[in-house]
């Protein structure tokens, strides 16, 4: 199980989910060929009253549980990072289900096993999901190890006005740094 | 079935019983789904002269083929039946065919349930709500919910059903009291507003429909399916228009509106106000109001909006929307520049359940009829209404909603209420009984024209001809070539861009255009796109491939084309079977006689004979006589040939109310 910062996971920023759930039908005709939230590996949870929209899907976790539940060892982990279920292995005991703490591992309505991300199995258009939030890009697909750089840039930007940082003063020389 | 879930559930509340119906393919195939189907189901289950209010009257849910799927902008629900709100000028006692469109995640959620459409007839005994939960229907109590705004109701629902994800469309208090123009609201924010299709479900004491479904859509080619429905998301994402909407909401036709000089303003008078885009203007109500976006089903546009007031006497006020047609009709319509009570005002309107067009209509005749000397306190219990009053306004509402001393009468709807104070008639800007929306009929002649002919009384959204607008055409002149014929394209662009306030070429474009709309609407997706900010192209290059893709339907352009023709010309059947033909065809006498008031077209009004000429060649073009009525030919084309004995009997009265005014 080594992880490398070349790994790339599915990130979620909720401020910019509009809960149009496009991801869900991306996702659903993208492994069935159908199209419905049942079919959908990523749900978007819905709290309309507060007008807030959080995505949830296989965080494709280091220490899964859904491996260490599974008696059958049916959980097995791809070569881009994704955590899946290996449908001929799998007894469809929905233990991975009972034990996720996301509740992002799903039972799979044609099967009855289990279904999770796959990350469209390096699909060339990446994940499909991700591709269909276009909107605002609530989901971005990204390196592991660049999981938290924007969130830290934006926060680092902030402080800039507590620091002081300079900035350049264009007018003042009465020509541009940038000719 | 493909694209389709090939069956329909009917409910009947007073027996609490329900039935599945089967569905053929050939029926898809007639009908498309959505609006068509639910127009086929109103005009043969209803019947000359029945009352809206009639248990019997069907209320339509429909959703059509490409709804709930990976297609973009598939999250519209077409609700329709015998409208209480719209009339006929031969007497407000008339009525005719009503629909509205809703977007949201209602539509979707049936069709996972397993249905394309929801008739709903009876009445129920005492409030009840009905769940859909896949194929187990359930009528449950309402009584708890009566009275209760849309927003907590559909929380109360939504707890006591022990699930969020499912989708609710319910009524508020405005629909249970048969407010004419009461709304049905789904996904919190989510309306149906026009022609009362709320105050139909309040009359069957229906207060909300619950579904959850589980089932998919299934797709005939999904390969190609997934193909062409990427083509078109990436298509309408990267289009400016749609990147501008993104940003400012529809409130980004606050500008482009009063550039051209459209905008209601004081009741439609005027059809112009004084730096309206400065005080709406999308970025500037982002910048003071939107909390956070939200988008309809699988659309990757965008527009709708949530508030939340952070300073001011309205702090701490948070709702769905506004969205362009509620801010202007609640705003500038009654003249007003107080943008975050305007914005209150529209989540009020939702929370009522009421549509924010007539809501905003009723207030803004009311108040011209006080500065015109019209009525005075006596008639409306010591309120006074003046232009740009919010805080009485919001009184009003409330007093609509709940039916309570002059509210009582405004809830019946502009014309009944100028109708039975004796006075006002004259300063009702409507057709067929419902009041126009946000762009002056004077000016905009294309719309004006739609207005008209709207199969469901004074609407822009049945008789979309956005291309007239300068920006529109520009931007797509090759669409306006590709529907008008060369001698109007020659005529419509020799005249640009001032040839929107000339009528020459409005009977081919509107003709056009309607049905392109139509289409949309019997899919099941957003008419924007090929509309207002068009992003997507005309029906044939958006909607067309993914239905055929979708159903797997070997039809080829042309039929759909005559689908969507057969779809408009039942409801209009539907209006003529009662009589009004010709003389609900127009406009009132004001916007012949009065001009634009200001703006860029001041001095405007409609022409008689012009007006007339208009009628005329867009009969001829849709083969009805002169008159318009549809003709045997026309209904044996269009494979309806029950509608013809049906087209005697309104000829019948339409003739005897002639003789009757004549003499």
């Amino acid at each position: 199980m080594q992880q490398n910062t070349q790994t790339k996971l599915i990130i979620v920023d909720p401020d910019k989910c509009t809960g149009c759930h496009s991801c869900e039908m991306a996702c659903s005709i993208k492994h069935f060929e159908m199209c419905g939230t049942n079919y959908s590996r990523i749900r978007v949870h819905e709290f309309r009253d507060v007008n807030t929209f959080i995505p949830v899907m296989c965080q494709a976790c280091e220490e899964p549980i859904c491996f260490k539940v599974c008696p059958m060892n049916a959980r097995v982990r791809l070569e881009s990072g994704a955590m899946v279920t290996e449908d001929y292995i799998c007894i469809g005991c929905k233990a991975c289900i009972h034990a996720c703490p996301f509740g992002a591992a799903i039972m799979n309505p044609v099967t009855s096993k289990t279904m999770s991300c796959d990350l469209c199995n390096d699909d060339e258009l990446g994940p499909w999901c991700v591709k269909a939030c276009t909107m605002q890009k609530a989901l971005s697909y990204v390196r592991a190890g660049d999981a938290s750089k924007a969130r830290g840039r934006e926060w680092a930007k902030s402080l800039t006005d507590d620091y002081k940082v300079p900035g350049t003063k264009e007018d003042d020389f009465g020509f541009s740094f940038n000719v | 079935m493909n694209g389709s879930m090939g069956q329909r559930l009917r409910i009947d509340l007073t027996n609490r019983t329900y039935e599945i119906e089967k569905l053929p393919e050939s029926y898809y195939k007639k009908w498309i789904g959505g609006r068509g189907m639910n127009s086929e189901v109103v005009y043969h289950e209803s019947f000359q002269g029945m009352d809206p209010f009639d248990p019997d009257n069907p209320l339509c849910f429909g959703s059509g083929p490409l709804v709930g799927s990976f297609a973009p902008l598939s999250g519209r629900t077409t609700i329709s039946t015998r409208s209480p709100m719209t009339c006929s000028n031969m007497g407000t006692g008339i009525h005719g065919h009503g629909d509205t469109n809703m977007g949201g995640g209602w539509g979707p959620m049936m069709k996972y349930a397993g249905f394309d459409q929801i008739i709903v007839k009876g009445k129920s005994e005492k409030p009840v709500y009905v769940f859909v939960d896949d194929n187990k229907i359930e009528f449950k109590d309402a009584s708890h919910l009566w009275g209760i705004g849309t927003k907590k109701a559909t929380m109360k629902i939504l707890e006591e059903l022990g699930d969020h994800d499912i989708r609710v469309a319910l009524i508020g208090p405005a629909g249970e009291k048969l407010v004419r123009f009461a709304c049905v609201m789904n996904s919190f924010s989510a309306s149906g507003g026009r022609t009362g299709m709320g105050a139909v479900m309040g009359s069957k004491n229906l207060k909300a429909i619950a579904v959850r479904g589980t089932n998919p859509v299934k797709i005939a080619h999904p390969q190609e399916f997934m193909k062409a429905s990427w083509a078109l998301r990436e298509k309408i994402h990267n289009s400016p228009s749609a990147i501008r909407r993104r940003a400012e909401g529809s409130l980004d036709l606050f500008d482009v509106g009063n550039a051209i000089g459209i905008n209601a303003h004081k009741n439609c008078s005027t059809g112009y106000m004084k730096d309206i885009e400065t005080l709406y203007g999308g970025m500037q109500w982002a910048n003071e109001f939107l909390f956070r976006r939200k988008a309809c089903w699988s659309c990757p546009v965008g527009c709708g909006r949530y508030t939340y007031i952070k300073e001011g006497k309205y702090a701490g006020f948070n709702c769905g929307g506004p969205e362009m047609e509620s801010l202007c009709n609640l705003g500038p319509r009654i003249d007003s520049e107080d943008i975050a009570g305007v914005t209150v005002m529209c989540g009020i309107v939702n929370e009522l359940g009421m549509d924010s067009v007539s809501a905003g209509a009723a207030l803004s005749w009311t108040m011209e009829a006080f500065e015109k000397g019209y009525i005075t306190e006596k008639d409306t219990d010591g309120l006074r209404l003046e232009w740009g009053d919010v805080d009485t306004s919001i009184k009003v509402l409330d007093m609509i909603a709940k039916r309570e001393g002059f509210g009582d009468l405004l809830a019946e709807g502009n014309i009944r209420v100028a109708e039975k104070l004796g006075v006002g008639m004259d300063i009702v800007p409507h057709c067929r009984g419902l009041e126009h929306i946000s762009v002056d009929p004077r000016v905009a002649l294309g719309f004006s024209l739609g207005y008209a002919m709207s199969t469901r009384g004074s609407d822009h959204l049945k008789n979309y001809s956005c291309l007239e607008f300068p920006g529109c055409a520009k931007s797509r002149a090759y669409q306006v070539d590709e529907v008008l014929k060369p001698a109007t394209a020659k005529k419509f662009w020799d005249n640009f861009p001032s040839q929107m306030t000339q009528i020459d070429t409005k009977p081919e474009l509107c003709n056009w255009s309607e049905k392109n709309k139509c289409i949309a609407d019997a899919v099941g997706c957003c008419c924007q796109a090929i509309g207002s900010w068009g992003g997507a192209g005309t029906w044939k290059e958006a909607y067309a491939p993914l239905l055929k893709l979708a159903t797997g339907f070997d039809y080829n352009d042309d039929e759909i084309f005559k689908t969507a023709e057969r779809i408009i010309n039942i409801e209009r059947a539907h209006w003529l079977r009662d009589g009004s033909a010709i003389q609900d065809d127009t406009h009132i006498d004001r916007y012949f006689d009065e001009p634009v008031a200001g703006g860029p077209h001041k001095g405007l009004k409609l022409d008689r004979e012009q007006w007339a000429w208009a009628q005329q060649e867009y009969y001829a073009l849709k083969n009805w006589d002169n008159f318009g009525f549809i003709t045997d030919d026309k209904a044996l084309d269009l494979d309806i040939p029950e509608i013809i004995p049906d087209m005697e009997k309104g000829k019948k009265i339409f003739s005897d109310w002639v003789i009757k005014t004549t003499a």
